[in-house]
Parts: C-alpha cells; structure tokens; sequence
C-alpha cells in the first residue's frame, strides 16, 4: 500500500510558464498514483490474467470439465482446413465492409443533414440516435417479427405488388447475412452520427468562410475544409466500427444463431457455438486468439499510420 | 479542498483493503480441499426456468421442508445459462449440490470424469427407488454400474393434431404404416393444408432431429440409432442415407416455412389449422390455450419396417448430485425425496401437468391425453431419450447444420453426411 504514503504536506502550486515550457512537477502525486494503480490491478485480475490465460487455452484441447491438454499449435492447423472458419472469416471480412462502411458513410451522411440548428432538428438526432438505446436483443427480436415469413417486410411486399420478393429471409442462406446487417446498420449509424456531430462541431466556422472567400463550392468545401478536419474523429469512428464488427454477436445469435447451415456465421458466433455448444474451449479460444489479432491488427496499424500523418 | 483529503484517503484505503479481501479470498476458493460446507441448507439447481415448472419446483421445496427437520435451497437459472454453466458448476470446488438434468448418456458422461455423486445407497434404501422400472434402473446407472441419477418424470414424442381439424378434413383413420401415412399426407394437402409443420427455424433447429431420430429407430432400430450417436458408426452410412431415402417421400408435404419459425409458431399454426400434423414432445401443450387443449390429439410415429422392434421416444427428466458435495447426507435424504410419489405429484400439479411420473405409484394429470401416452409409453419394446439425450449437447450443432441443410438442399445429401461424420468426429475426438 505504497501508494497511501502520507502526501507533501503542502502541494507545490505550478508557477505559470511565462511563454516557455510548463515545468513537469517535481513527483506524481499519490492520489494521482492510486487512481491509475488500483484499476490497473482491478483490471489485470479480471480482465488482463483472463485474457493470458485464454492465449494458454488456445494452446490446448480442452472440454471444460477434464484437465486442459496442452497440444501447441495443433488448433490453429486445424483452423487452417476449416470450412466453417474460413466462410466465417470471409462472412466477418464482408460485415466488416459492409456494415462498416454503411455505417461510417450514413453516419456521417446523416451529420451533415442534421448538424444545422434548425427548427426540430432535434427530434430527428434523437430519432436516429434512438435505436442505440435499446438492447441489441430486443432489437433483433422486433427484426425477428419483420423477417419471418408473411411477417412485416412479406406484407408490405405483397401490398406493392412484388410477391414474387416474398421470402423467408433468415431461412436462406443467400440473404440470411444481409438480413442481420440491417438491424445491426440500423442500430449503428445513430452512435457515428453523433460522434460525426461532435467532430462537425469542433470546426472553426473562419475555416468555411474563408473557403466560401476563396469561391470554393459545397463539394469542394466538404472535400477540402470537412474531410481533413474530421482526422481525429475518423480515427475513432474507425475503432469503434472495427471493434463493433469483430465483436458483433448479439444481433446474429439471437436472429440466425449463425444459420442456416453457417451462412450468416461470423468468427464470433462461431467461437461461441465452439465453445459453449459443442464444447471445444481449446479450439474456441484459438478463435478469440484470431479475432484478437485481427481487431488489434487493424487498429494499430491504421493508428500508427494515423499519427505519422499528424505528425 | 485539502481538508477532504483525509476522507478520500480513507476511501481510497477502504478500497485497497476490499480489492486485497477479494484476491485473497480468491486465492483461498482456488486452493480450497473442493468440498462445500456441510452446514446450510442443500441447494438445488434447477433449469426449469418457465413460470408453471418453477413454481412447481419451488412448492416441492417447500413441501420438503415441511416433512423433516432438512431443508433445500432452490435456485433456479435461465435454461441456456444453466447448460452451459453446468461443467464449471461441477467442475467448481464449491458447487451447488443436486442438479435438475438428463440420466443416459448425458450423466454418464459426467460420471466417467467421477463428477456425479454415487447415489447407490439411495437406490438401495429407497423403497420407492426399488420398485422403478427396469428401464429406469438402466438409464440411472453409469458404465461403471454405479447409480448416478434419480428419475422424476417423462414426456412423449408423437404426430399430434387437432381432432377437430381432422374431422373438418374428413380423416376417418389415423395412419399405422408409411403408406398410410403418404396417403394422409396426400388428403390433407389436397384439402390446401400443409400437411406436416416443423418448426425447425430460429432458435430451435434442434426440433428437426426428432425426425431424424425416429426414421432411424424405426428403419434401423433403436440399438443401432444409440451406437451411431456413440460413434460407432459412421453418418455417412448406406444405413443413414436410408432414412434420408424415406424423408425425401415426404420432403414436399412439409410446411415450406418450416425452417423459417421456431417450434413455438409451428405449434400455433397447427393449432390455426394451417398445417395438419406435428412431430413434437408434450411440451408444446404449455404454450397452447386450455381450450385448446382437449382438443389435441396424437397418433404414433408411423412404422416403416414391421421387422424393426417398436421404439418411442421418452425423455426423462430428474435430478443428480456433484460428486464435490459437502452435504453428502442431506443430498442422499433429498434425492429419495425427490422419487417419493408425493414429491412427483406436486410437480405435476403445479406444472402444465402434462409431463408423467416416473414413480409408478405416483398419479398423473388423468386426463385422456396422458393416459393415451402412457400406454403409449408402455407399450413399446424400446425408449430413447432424444438425439442430445443420447449423444451430447456438443453434437447436436453438427445435426442441426446437417439437417436444416438436407431440408433446403435435399439432393446434396451425399456432401450433407460426409460434413457430418468430419463434425461429428471433432466432437467424438474433443
């Protein structure tokens, strides 16, 4: 319990910098010590020791009741022969993409209609923005009702004449994938929307005037004022897009389970059904190892490529 | 501000202090000789999570209480979690001690890994144990011939239906055999019905295994349906590609939004009327409407080959013990409990009651359907639990790919088998 020391008795006050560089204080004030130490510790007994201990299990055949058998690389080979994984890989590739880039696009698309103050913008934000609010399982339970047949979408079909459209659509495995994007697209845009609005916010109103000085038009405005300006929140959109699609479960499992036959299959349903279904903890755990590097593959090096740039 | 500062020291102390009591009371469990304490009251896990079935439970507990001087603690958990919790619960050194679940294949699994308590000297001293039957006795008992499971009840699959719809069809005769069986397909779907509702969509592909299983018992029996489950032979069989043979006969009367809703909107449209019959267990009647319910009736799976002994599918339901309990006395007192008559009649009582009991003293619901079903029961040479039942809760993900795949793409069977035996002997080798 170091870090509960009794304190300077007097804190030393920062003398102002007069244009120069700040003096970094002398020693890192306890309190200051325990706040980052204590969750620190908090967070490698429950997050970062299961998360090494998960990298062992990759290593390792295992069911979840006998003694873990340590087998090195064997699970990781078998991955390499692995339909299942490979569609679910190529399925995760694709959502990423797809879901992803609409998500980016029509968020940001949806920013600039709305980011004016004008007269009841407020309620279309908030419309947007609402679906972010309710829990993705409930979500995919209203989608459920509209997907199934002669559920919503079948009956407006037929009401404008396309019967021959009707579907079971999360029955076919060629539009099963699709049809869980959309409620988790729907879900999305709302929360890059506003991170977008932030960012639109934090833009000097000159930059614009001076462009519009200069005789630049909307597009070239957006293209050259907008664009460069929206780095920062770029960079997070992508993190959070590229985090939300590797981990994106909960809207698949409870519409398709990864069905039918492993069509909407993502490299996150497949490693639960592997572990907690067909109770393969080893071979799942190598799946978490792979979604692991994957996630922390591309955001590190789009962050990296990021701050070059900044610098 | 700096005369806060104390306070915040002391909180920042107390929390130091609470996060070193959690690590080190973690360290203890982790360490701990794996035995719970044996003071308190016996806790049973229970998976019955629907409203009717856990209040059912909850009054046992409480009549047990009554009885004795013992007590139980009932905690009930969600299904899902529950099954996929109950290796770490077992595995635990501090588990709780009586599980509802599954005797057969499913606790003998347990019991090879010596997780499951010995309830030998239950079945030995309980006088209600003793008169259970010889089928029961089997499927209690592990492949090390200790008794590992106390049956509670059972339910029935069976082509049901409503009688009403059939007697608006004009359907005179129920089907014994495949043929007449084809025939009454062929009726009902002149009639603009779709004949046979599944139900095999959403979450309970699993539905479709039932037909899986009783084309095989009843094409290749049910011996040679519980060796193929064990994995002694092989999904890609000349024997498995003739029970594909037979569904495809039947393929076209199938709903076609069959695999698109779940069980439970399947067992509304057959009781709309929009297809005729269903393969499914007596637990589809806790959803249905009580005025529905006189209404529903059944007819056996249809026999395909007369040669084949008569197999039916009966899934028992009961309770057993981890092998780590400290309370080795109370849980031995409890489980005979559980096999009394008594304890049996108050779960069908505050239950959908149309569950039967396993205590052959014990009185069911009594109304026509549960009485058909038992003779039913009875009169088969062969019970078979369900394909988890029978093989693991690990294969039944292989089945349900393989099987929703035959019904969307029934000509690439040949490719459907071989995908199976290769996912079905990860799981065999897991």
């Amino acid at each position: 319990m170091a870090v509960l020391t009794a304190p300077h008795p007097k804190p030393p006050v920062p003398t102002p910098s007069r244009g120069g560089r700040a003096r970094s204080p002398r020693r890192t004030p306890p309190l200051v010590l325990a706040f980052v130490l204590i969750p620190l510790l908090a967070e490698s007994v429950w997050v970062f020791w299961p998360a090494l201990q998960g990298f062992y299990l990759a290593l390792t055949k295992w069911d979840g009741v006998s003694a873990p058998q340590f087998i090195g690389l064997d699970n990781f080979r078998e991955m390499a022969h692995d339909d299942v994984f490979r569609s679910a890989a190529v399925h995760t590739v694709l959502w990423l993409v797809l879901f992803g880039g609409l998500s980016a696009l029509l968020g940001l698309a949806a920013a600039l209609l709305l980011q004016q103050e004008r007269r009841g913008v407020g309620f279309y934000r908030a419309a947007l923005f609402l679906p972010v609010v309710f829990s993705l399982v409930a979500t995919a339970l209203v989608w459920q009702a509209i997907y199934q047949p002669d559920g919503v979408l079948d009956q407006l079909l037929a009401s404008v004449g396309l019967d021959s459209l009707r579907h079971a659509w999360l029955a076919d495995q060629d539009t099963a994938l699709y049809a869980v994007i959309v409620p988790a697209l729907w879900r999305q845009i709302g929360y890059v929307m506003v991170l977008y609005l932030a960012g639109l916010k934090g833009i000097d109103p000159a930059l614009y005037e001076a462009a519009k000085v200069d005789g630049a038009g909307a597009w070239q405005r957006f293209r050259h004022v907008t664009l460069p300006q929206l780095r920062s929140v770029n960079a997070v959109v992508l993190s959070v897009i590229v985090i939300d699609s590797l981990r994106s479960f909960d809207v698949v499992w409870s519409l398709t389970r990864g069905g039918p036959y492993h069509s909407s299959e993502l490299l996150s349903t497949y490693m639960y059904s592997t572990a907690f279904q067909s109770l393969r903890l080893g071979y799942g755990s190598a799946l978490a190892v792979v979604i692991f590097v994957l996630a922390f593959g591309v955001i590190a090096s789009y962050l990296v490529r990021a701050f070059r740039e900044a610098d | 501000m700096a005369n806060l500062q104390p306070s915040r020291r002391r909180l920042l102390a107390g929390l130091g202090a609470a996060g070193t009591a959690a690590l080190l009371s973690g360290c203890v469990t982790s360490t701990s000789s794996g035995k719970s304490s044996s003071k308190g009251d016996v806790t049973l896990q229970s998976n019955l999570s629907a409203p009717q079935a856990k209040t059912a439970m909850e009054d046992i507990v409480a009549a047990y209480g009554k009885k004795g001087s013992r007590h139980a603690s009932l905690n009930t958990v969600a299904a899902e979690t529950f099954r996929t919790q109950l290796p770490t619960y077992l595995t635990s050194a501090n588990p709780p001690d009586v599980y509802t679940w599954y005797p057969g294949s499913v606790a003998n699994a347990y019991a090879r890994k010596n997780l499951l308590l010995d309830l030998d000297e239950v079945w030995n001293s309980s006088p209600d144990l003793k008169r259970y039957s010889k089928a029961q006795n089997r499927l209690c008992t592990s492949s090390a011939g200790k008794k590992v499971f106390v049956p509670a009840t059972y339910y029935w699959w069976g082509m049901f239906y409503r009688k009403s719809h059939f007697a608006k069809w004009g359907v005179r005769e129920l089907p014994k055999s495949w043929d007449d069986f084809l025939d009454l397909c062929d009726k009902l779907k002149s009639k603009g019905v779709a004949p046979i509702g599944l139900g095999a969509g959403g979450n309970t592909p699993w539905v479709a295994s039932a037909w899986f299983d009783y084309l095989d018992i009843r094409i290749n029996g049910a011996q040679y349906h519980r060796e193929l489950l064990a994995g002694k032979h092989r999904f890609d069989d000349p024997e498995v590609r003739k029970v594909f043979d037979r569904w495809q006969e039947v393929l076209p009367y199938f709903d076609p939004n069959g695999v698109a809703i779940p069980f439970q909107d399947a067992t509304t449209a057959l009781l709309n009327g929009h297809t005729g019959m269903m393969l499914i267990g007596t637990f589809f009647a806790d959803a249905a409407p009580k005025s529905a319910l006189d209404d529903i009736d059944f007819f056996r799976f249809p026999i395909v080959d007369s040669k084949v002994p008569l197999a039916e599918e009966a899934p028992v339901d009961g309770y057993f013990a981890s092998a780590r309990t400290g309370r080795r006395e109370q849980v031995l007192d409890l489980m005979s409990y559980l096999a009394t008559a008594e304890a049996q009649e108050t779960y069908i009582k505050g239950s959908s009651g149309t569950v039967l009991p396993c205590n052959p003293d014990a009185k069911d619901a009594g109304t026509a359907l549960v009485k058909k079903g038992r003779a039913h029961v009875d009169s088969a040479a062969e019970i078979t639990q369900f394909f988890n039942r029978d093989s693991s809760d690990a294969l039944q993900p292989t089945a349900d790919t393989a099987l929703t795949k035959f019904l969307a793409k029934p000509k690439s069977i040949g490719s459907i088998l071989t995908d199976w035996q290769r996912d079905a002997e990860k799981i065999w080798n897991a």
